[in-house]
């Protein structure tokens, strides 16, 4: 591998009305490497990579590329210098097809005549490449699911000539498997010379696929060229942190025998996604779903909230049946959801952060058709700060947070709602490190306090580390239940494979 | 240095996807449930009004749809790239008092007024898309704002040269015949009135449909209607796109309302309130998402197609012209459900 410098930034500075995100950021990546970005939640790795895209034009600093400093007005003079960017929020345009979406903004055409034709082969190439020839190229975006989405946008990034690939947390939406195909795309383009800019939450994936690791905490660059696979772990956490931070999984209550069942969900099967599931989830209780993603695992959350109807069998919970495909009568019974598409469902972004967490318990806040909106803001403030969001002003809009804090707020609204049943899909994706310890207090909290929490996780030790007890599905089927200390990532890994290959 | 990363030249008969079936495909383009509704109305009258059946009488129903026709297609393109224009139907009249007005005050040639009045039009969307995208307030009250100013502009000036609320004739000043030839002629051909304006308004429905079907900037103005942001992150020159669309309403605005000077000879400066509704209803029949990023040129069409129809067929069928609003809103509610049901049978498919 050649040491040459493709992409220097320097001190790039760039604010926001009321915020510095980037203040002064450092940045070299070199020809054929992978360099990883790590950072909390809010320490502008977006904002410093949409700089890189042209999405935004930096406050001040210098960009140079291939050895000449260059000006990044707009997407296009960034995607002509060969920089293709796959964006931490999914971006594609739902009404168009998979192929248009692809080639969206550098169509192919002849004479003014748009080549659907061509468009649609080349796209399924670059499908096919990406390990997913089953998407059609004239599917409707819309319809696809997030992984889905994902792979097409990295499709589009591919469809470009490129010297650099920036991939905002890529793997938040993959399961394990199919990381494991990105990072195979990512060293055949290695391998040609590009260079990737890397950003994720989950250090194993750094030590896996990244050569050169630069932190950022709070705009600024604080260590830079780091080796990704020999620097220890304490020292990625405390350079982010500015603190030593136990990555550890609380401790397990004991759920005794004879606890009540709050959650009962019985022979539960909707045709296509999963076949009789049952799910008994005790009070006190957290019960993990492990399984790839297309699994049924966020279908079967769904149902028992009331979200899609079951072909059959039923839900129950503190003994009484709920009416199955009504969300309100799930609510009723105490059930809630956080849901795994967390900026499209839910978010008001227009809105303060602490209307956001107290949206689902407004009634709680009401006196005689008033708002008490002391109450409600103290509360959220409370949440916001466990969870450490950043920056911790719940005056703010949502829309202006980072990935990670809206994510975070997401989730304080359904911890500050008091649930009997609690169904988290996926909770810690986009989540820091720092801030998820904090998360796993908080869940194991909530559980012993007697609420009974279902946990979907792609990422099978969260699953194994936070919970009690472990259902592994497979194609809709369970195909393991057990206490989660009984069984390791490998077994779990296993199980899904054979299910999915029998 | 190139990479291998670009897609490699397609090779011609490699065209390994599955096809929907082609009813499956046509069932499920923006337009299908139009065209369930036109055929439907066009049986109704067809049974129940006797005049309806005549040839000429069709002719009319087209012309009709063809005066609405072409605004509502330039008003569904722009519903597709996602925003309204609430000024369309009172920037044709201002666009016929611009040519009259500034043709006779000034004793020119026509052709000059009519260029004049182009430039009116177009400047008029430029404007409307200029606002709406700089300062982001949105385009339902940018447009509703240029309403007004039109409305009170067109009687203002049309009373202020000529005293009166209409404008003079210029029916006898130069390079009058050409235009009306262009803009307003009509032939019978076997007893059938055959008006221009149809023929202007189907070629107009083809080039909007291949724009959007067919070239890169049909996709562009799916995208920015669809997902603005997503749009503009990827390189799709939103502003650009949009303006242009505004500017799009802006020549047709100025295309109908040369017909309508050619044709009628004096201008009430007071008309064309209330007609951008029509052309939104229009599209909307036709299928547009008042949301934005689905539609349809065909559909916007076959909306305005439907307003012909019904417009006329009341006349034939010798009801109460009173109801027509009464009529036409049934219809619109019918239409937009026939829509939602086919947008949901597509997405299942
Ligand atoms: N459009 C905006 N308006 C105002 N503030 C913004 C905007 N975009 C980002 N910020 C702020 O800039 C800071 C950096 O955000 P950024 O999205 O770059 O963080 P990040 O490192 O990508 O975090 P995450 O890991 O959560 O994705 C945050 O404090 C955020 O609130
Ligand atoms: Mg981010």
């Amino acid at each position: 591998m050649t040491a040459e410098t493709i992409l220097q930034m320097s001190d790039i500075v760039k604010t926001f009305p009321g915020v510095r995100a980037l203040d002064g950021v450092d940045l070299d990546v070199r020809k054929g490497e992978v360099h990883c970005l790590l950072g909390q939640n809010g320490a502008g790795k977006s904002t410093l990579i949409k700089v890189l895209s042209g999405a935004h034009q930096p406050d001040s600093g210098t960009i140079t590329w291939q050895g000449e400093r260059v000006r990044l007005n707009t997407p296009m003079a960034a995607m002509n210098q060969g920089i293709a960017t796959i964006y931490q929020e999914l971006d594609l345009v739902d009404g168009l097809s998979v192929a248009e979406n692809i080639y969206l903004g550098h169509e192919l055409a002849a004479a003014g005549f748009s080549r659907h034709g061509d468009t649609e082969r080349a796209a399924g190439r670059l499908l096919e490449r990406l390990g997913h020839p089953e998407i059609s190229p004239q599917q409707e975006v819309g319809k696809l699911p997030a992984a889905g989405q994902q792979i097409v946008s990295m499709a589009r990034a591919l469809s470009h000539d490129v010297q650099l690939i920036v991939m905002d947390e890529p793997s938040a939406v993959l399961d394990q498997e199919e990381v494991g195909r990105l990072f195979s795309v990512i060293r055949d383009l290695t391998a040609d010379d590009i260079a990737v800019i890397y950003i994720s939450h989950r250090l194993e994936e750094i030590r896996e696929i990244g050569d050169r690791v630069t932190v950022l905490k709070d705009g600024r660059t604080v260590a830079t060229g780091l080796s990704a696979p020999d620097t220890p772990t304490s020292e990625l956490i405390r350079e982010m942190t500015g603190r030593d931070v136990e990555y550890a999984f609380p401790e397990r209550g004991m759920t005794a025998e004879d606890a009540p069942v709050v959650l009962d969900v019985a022979g539960l099967s909707s045709p296509g996604d999963f076949t009789d599931v049952d799910l008994r989830v005790r009070r006190g209780e957290i019960v993990g779903l492990a399984g790839l993603v297309g699994s049924g695992r966020s279908e079967i959350l769904e149902t028992i909230y009331g979200a899609r109807k079951a072909g059959s069998g039923s839900v129950t919970v503190d003994g009484r049946r709920i009416r199955p495909g009504s969300v309100a009568a799930a609510v009723n019974a105490g059930v809630g959801l956080c849901p795994e598409e967390r900026k499209t469902q839910g978010l008001l972004l227009d809105e303060a952060i602490y209307r956001n967490v107290s949206l689902a318990t407004l009634g709680r806040f009401a006196r005689g058709g008033f708002l008490r909106r002391g109450d409600e803001r103290a509360q959220a403030e409370q949440h916001v700060r466990a969870l450490d969001v950043r920056p911790a002003d719940v005056e703010r809009t949502a829309g202006t947070l980072s990935g990670g804090n809206q994510q975070k707020i997401v989730l304080a609204r359904w911890l500050l709602r008091e649930c009997r049943v609690l169904l988290l899909d996926e909770p810690t994706r986009g989540v820091d490190v720092g801030a998820r310890s904090e998360l796993y207090a908080l869940v194991r909290r909530l559980a012993d306090e007697g609420v009974a929490v279902v946990l979907v996780s792609s990422e099978i030790p969260e699953v194994l580390g936070l919970a009690d007890r472990v259902l592994v599905l497979s194609e809709g089927h369970v195909v393991h239940e057990g206490q989660a200390d009984d069984i390791d990532e490998h077994q779990v890994l296993d199980l899904v494979m054979e299910g999915s290959a029998a | 240095m190139s990479t291998t990363v670009k897609a490699e030249p397609a090779q011609p008969g490699q065209d390994d996807q599955p096809r929907r079936p082609v009813w499956r495909r046509l069932f499920i383009r923006p337009e299908a449930g139009s065209l369930v509704g036109a055929v439907a109305i066009f049986v109704f009258f067809f049974a129940t009004a006797a005049p309806f059946r005549q040839l000429d009488s069709f002719a009319t129903v087209l012309y009709t749809a063809a005066v609405l026709g072409i605004m509502a297609v330039a008003v569904g393109l722009l519903m597709i790239g996602g925003e309204f224009d609430l000024s369309a139907g009172v920037a044709v009249t201002t666009s016929a008092i611009a040519a009259a007005t500034i043709t006779y005050q000034f004793t020119l040639n026509v052709w000059v007024g009519v260029f004049a009045a182009l430039g009116v039009s177009l400047a008029i969307g430029f404007f409307n898309g200029y606002v709406v995208i700089k300062t982001g307030i949105p385009s339902f009250l940018v447009t509703l704002g240029m309403l007004l100013m039109l409305q009170g502009a067109n009687l203002a000036v049309t009373r202020l040269v000529t005293g009166t609320v209409s404008t003079q004739r210029i029916s006898d000043m130069d390079g009058y015949a050409a235009l009306e030839a262009i803009f307003a002629s009509e032939w019978t051909i076997g007893g059938v009135r055959i008006r221009v304006l149809v023929l202007w308004w189907l070629l107009f429905v083809a080039i909007a449909t291949w724009v959007l079907l067919r070239t890169r900037i049909g996709n562009w103005i799916f995208a920015v209607g669809g997902n603005k942001d997503s749009a503009r992150a990827v390189g799709v020159p939103v502003a650009r796109v949009k303006i242009g669309l505004y500017m799009t309403v802006g020549f047709a605005a100025w295309f109908v309302g040369m017909h309508l000077l050619f044709s009628l000879h004096t201008i009430q400066a007071g008309e064309g309130v209330g007609k951008e509704f029509e052309y939104i209803i229009a599209a909307v029949i036709g299928g547009c998402l008042l949301t934005g990023g689905y539609g349809s040129a065909v559909g916007a069409a076959m909306g305005a197609f439907i307003f012909g129809m019904t417009n006329q067929g009341i006349v034939y069928a010798g009801w109460n012209p009173d109801w027509y609003y009464t009529f036409l809103g049934a219809m619109l509610l019918l239409a937009t459900l026939l829509n939602m049901y086919v947008r949901r049978s597509a997405a299942k498919r």
